[in-house]
C-alpha cells in the first residue's frame, strides 16, 4: 500500500483545483513539510500514510495470516529457499496460488479505495476557520469557525508515533457531531496547526510566518507510583480483588476449576478496564500556557489536549474514601464536545484534568481554569476551597442544609452546601466520596429547582445548575426553600451579568488590545494570576 | 429579583418576600390550555384500554373471574383522571425580560429558568393525540442536555408566538458558550 503513494514521492502543495485530478500515482502529492505557513489558505492533503495508520488492525491481521500460511506451507514442503516458490509446484501450491491471487485482488481493491479516499481528502486553514473535505462516494465538507473553538487535541496512536504522524481533533461547539478530525499529518505540522488555531481563536496577530508556541508555566506530572496506588485503591480494583478472592476460595472449596473459569470473563473485563485507565493516564502531565490548559497523557497512544481559557464549563475536585489517607484528589471538567463521541466510562474519563494529585495540585489546576475565584481581598481563596473540599456546615463561608434535612439525608446533610463568589458558584456534597463542583457564572446554561413531597414537608429543595454534557452535572440537595429561592434569583442575575461582560472569544484581544504582534504569546497576560495560584497553594 | 450578599459574607440570606422557589417574586404565570388535560386523559385511557380489552376477552372466552381485573383498572383510570387534571393546572410559564421560567408538578415540583441568551433552538412538536385536540408542545434546547424545559399544551397560535418570541429574544441576547 505504501508503494504508489509513498512518502518519498515528490510534489509541492496541492493546487487549489479539483482534488481528484487524474494523473500518475506520484503526481500532485502534497508533502506537508513543504508548506511554508500553517495557515496559507491553500488546500493541503493529509499525509499519504494515513490509510495505513487508519487500517493498521486490518493490515496486521492480513500480515499474520500471510506469514502463518507461508510458514505452514514451507514447513510442509521442506523447501529451504523461499517457501512460496517451491510450494507452487504441488497441488497444495496451486490452491495457495489461487488463494494468493484472490487475496492480492482484494488487497489491491482495498488499496485502491484507500488511495482514492486519501486523494479526495483535503483541508485548508485560514485565519477564521479550518475546512475539511472528504468522502469517496458522498462528499462531505465541514468548516470549523475558530471563534467557536473549544479544544484542540493532538492524538498519536502507537503506529503514528513510530511514523512521526499525529491526528488533530478540533472540538467546535455546535451541538451533535461537530468535531473535526484531521488525520494524519506530520507531528510538526500538527503542532504548527495547533499553535496557529489557538492564536487565531485568541485574536492574536503575529507577523512571523509561524504562530509561536506558547510557553508553558507551572507544570505537574503524576508520578507512576501514585498513579498505581490510586488505581489500586479505586472501587474497580477493590471489586476485582473481592471477586478474585471469592473465585479462588470457591475453586479451592469445591475443588472445581470450572467455578473460576465461569467468572473469568468478568475478571478479564475488569482487568481490561483497569489496564485502559492505567495506560491512558500513564505519564499524565498538566501545564498552564497562555493559550490554555495543556494536558498530556498516554502509554501507547499519546494525547496532548489544549483547552483555551474560559472553555472549561465546570470543574469537579473529588476524593473517593480510600484516597483520603493519601490526601489524593481527582480533577474533572466539562468541556463542550469532550466525551460526546464516547459512551459509558470512556465518556466520563474524557474531561480528566488530573487523575490523581495532592490537594495543592488539584487547587492549582482549579486556579488555572478559573484564575480569579472572586473572593474579596480580605479573604483568601484557600479556606473557601477547603471549606468545599473537606468542610461541613458553614466552613469556608458555605451555606449548608438545615438540620431538619437529616430526615431525608441522614449522613450527607452536613456536607450539602453552596458558596457563591464573585465569579463562580461552588457546590459541595458527599461525606464518603467528597465532591466540590465549581461552575463559573459566565458558563451557566440554565438553573432548575426540584422538590419532592417529603422535601416540601421539611421546607427544603434541591438546586441544579445545567452545564454542557460531561462528567459532572452540578447540583446541591436539600437546602432551605427560602435559601434556594434566593440562590435561584441571585444565580440567574449573576449569570446574566457575567454573560454580558464575558468575552471568552478572542480572549487575548480583550486582555491586551494594543499589544505588539508576536509579543502576546511570549509575554503571557498572566502575572496577575500567578499570585492567586500561590495563594491557593499555600492555604 | 432579590439582592444577595453571597460575595462577601456567604452567610444564610435572610428570608426574603419571595421565599418560595416555585413562585418567584414578580412572576405572573401563564396557564396552558385546558385541552392538555383532555388530551392526556385520552392518552391514558387508550393505554388502559389495552389490558381492559384483554381481560374482557379472557373473561368471555376463558373464565369469568378475569373480569375482576377491570376493577383495579377502573380505579387507576379514575385516579389518573384526577391527577392529570391537577398536573395540567400546575403547569405554568412566564416570559421575563431576560429569561423564560417554566414550572410543573404538585407532588414533585420543578421549576427551570432558561436565559434567552442560552437558547440554541426551539422546537414545536405535536403528536397524533395532540393534533386531534389542537395543541402543541414547545421544547427549549440549550447547550446543556440537562436543561429540561418544555411547555406542553399550547394552542398552535400561542405555540408559534412563543417560539417566534423566544427565537427573536435569543438572537438578540445570544452569548457564546
Amino acid at each position: 500500500m505504501t508503494g504508489p503513494d509513498g512518502p518519498a514521492a515528490p510534489g509541492g502543495p496541492v493546487a487549489p483545483g479539483g482534488p481528484a485530478a487524474p494523473g500518475g500515482p506520484a503526481a500532485g502529492v502534497a508533502v506537508e513539510d513543504v508548506a511554508p505557513v500553517a495557515a496559507d489558505g491553500q488546500w493541503h492533503r493529509v499525509h499519504p500514510l494515513t490509510p495505513v495508520i487508519r487500517s493498521w488492525q486490518l493490515l496486521a491481521v492480513a500480515l499474520v495470516y500471510v506469514v502463518q500460511d507461508v510458514g505452514q506451507h514451507s514447513l510442509g514442503d521442506d523447501g529451504d529457499d523461499g517457501g512460496v516458490v517451491t510450494a507452487l509446484g504441488s497441488l497444495r501450491g496451486r490452491q495457495l496460488l489461487i488463494g494468493t491471487l484472490l487475496g492480492l485482488g482484494v488487497f489491491a481493491a482495498v488499496a485502491a479505495l484507500a488511495y482514492l479516499s486519501w486523494r479526495l481528502t483535503r483541508y485548508r486553514v485560514t485565519d477564521e476557520a479550518l475546512e475539511l473535505e472528504h468522502g469517496v462516494l458522498s462528499r462531505r465538507q465541514r468548516k470549523a469557525p475558530l471563534d467557536r473553538l473549544q479544544a484542540v487535541d493532538i492524538v498519536q496512536p502507537l503506529l503514528a508515533r513510530i511514523t512521526g504522524l499525529a491526528r488533530l481533533t478540533l472540538e467546535v461547539a455546535g451541538g451533535g457531531d461537530s468535531r473535526i478530525v484531521l488525520a494524519y499529518v506530520t507531528e510538526t505540522q500538527a503542532r504548527r496547526l495547533r499553535n496557529h488555531l489557538l492564536a487565531s481563536a485568541a485574536g492574536v496577530r503575529y507577523e512571523s510566518p509561524e504562530a509561536p508556541e506558547a510557553a508553558e508555566h507551572v507544570v505537574f506530572s503524576v508520578p507512576l507510583q501514585r498513579l498505581v496506588g490510586a488505581l489500586a485503591l479505586s472501587g474497580g480494583t477493590i471489586w476485582l480483588g473481592i471477586l478474585a478472592i471469592g473465585l479462588v476460595g470457591g475453586s479451592i472449596a469445591t475443588g472445581h476449576l470450572g467455578f473460576a473459569a465461569g467468572a473469568l470473563p468478568a475478571v478479564i473485563g475488569g482487568g481490561g478496564a483497569l489496564w485502559r485507565r492505567f495506560s491512558t493516564n500513564f505519564g499524565f502531565r498538566v501545564a498552564a500556557a497562555p493559550d490554555g490548559l495543556r494536558v498530556q497523557h498516554g502509554l501507547l497512544e499519546q494525547t496532548a489536549q489544549t483547552v483555551p481559557p474560559g472553555r472549561v464549563q465546570a470543574v469537579r475536585i473529588s476524593q473517593p474514601l480510600l484516597w483520603r489517607p493519601g490526601g489524593w484528589w481527582r480533577v474533572q471538567a466539562n468541556v463542550a464536545g469532550y466525551g460526546s463521541h464516547e459512551r459509558g466510562q470512556r465518556a466520563l474519563e474524557a474531561g480528566l484534568l488530573l487523575p490523581v494529585g495532592t490537594r495543592d495540585e488539584a487547587v492549582a489546576v482549579l486556579s488555572f481554569v478559573l484564575p480569579d475565584l472572586g473572593v474579596t481581598d480580605a479573604e483568601h481563596p484557600g479556606p473557601v476551597v477547603d471549606g468545599g473540599l473537606t468542610g461541613t456546615l458553614a466552613d469556608g463561608g458555605f451555606t449548608a442544609s438545615p438540620r431538619r434535612a437529616r430526615w431525608v439525608d441522614p449522613v450527607g446533610w452536613r456536607r450539602n452546601g453552596y458558596r457563591m463568589t464573585g465569579t463562580a458558584l461552588l457546590l459541595r456534597r458527599g461525606v464518603l466520596h467528597r465532591r466540590l463542583d465549581v461552575v463559573p457564572h459566565a458558563r451557566t446554561q440554565s438553573c432548575g429547582v426540584r422538590q419532592g413531597f417529603l422535601q416540601r414537608r421539611l421546607r427544603v429543595a434541591s438546586f441544579a445548575l445545567h452545564s454542557t454534557p460531561g462528567p459532572l452535572a452540578p447540583f446541591v440537595a436539600h437546602l432551605d426553600s427560602a435559601v434556594v429561592a434566593d440562590l435561584l434569583a441571585a444565580q440567574v442575575e449573576r449569570a446574566r451579568a457575567a454573560r454580558r461582560t464575558d468575552a471568552s472569544e478572542r480572549w487575548m484581544e480583550r486582555r491586551e488590545p494594543s499589544a505588539a504582534p508576536g509579543h502576546v504569546l511570549d509575554e503571557p497576560a498572566e502575572p496577575a494570576e500567578r499570585p492567586g495560584i500561590e495563594q491557593l497553594g499555600d492555604r | 429579583m432579590t439582592s444577595h450578599s453571597g460575595v462577601t459574607s456567604g452567610s444564610t440570606p435572610g428570608s426574603s418576600p419571595g421565599g418560595e422557589p416555585f413562585d418567584p417574586v414578580g412572576v405572573t404565570w401563564q396557564r396552558v390550555s385546558t385541552k392538555l388535560a383532555a388530551a392526556r386523559r385520552v392518552s391514558a385511557l387508550l393505554v388502559l384500554a389495552v389490558p381492559a380489552a384483554v381481560s374482557v376477552v379472557l373473561a368471555v372466552l376463558v373464565d369469568g373471574r378475569f373480569g375482576w381485573a377491570l376493577a383495579p383498572l377502573a380505579a387507576i383510570a379514575v385516579w389518573s383522571w384526577w391527577v392529570i387534571g391537577r398536573q395540567a393546572r400546575a403547569i405554568g410559564y412566564a416570559e421575563r425580560e431576560d429569561d423564560l421560567v417554566v414550572r410543573r408538578g404538585i407532588m414533585w415540583r420543578y421549576v427551570v429558568v432558561v436565559p434567552y441568551g442560552r437558547l440554541q433552538y426551539v422546537d414545536v412538536e405535536a403528536g397524533p393525540v395532540d393534533r386531534l385536540f389542537g395543541i402543541a408542545r414547545v421544547q427549549l434546547h440549550t447547550a446543556s442536555a440537562s436543561t429540561d424545559a418544555a411547555i406542553p399544551g399550547l394552542l398552535p397560535a400561542e405555540a408559534a408566538r412563543v417560539r417566534e418570541s423566544l427565537s427573536a429574544r435569543g438572537q438578540a441576547r445570544l452569548a457564546g458558550l
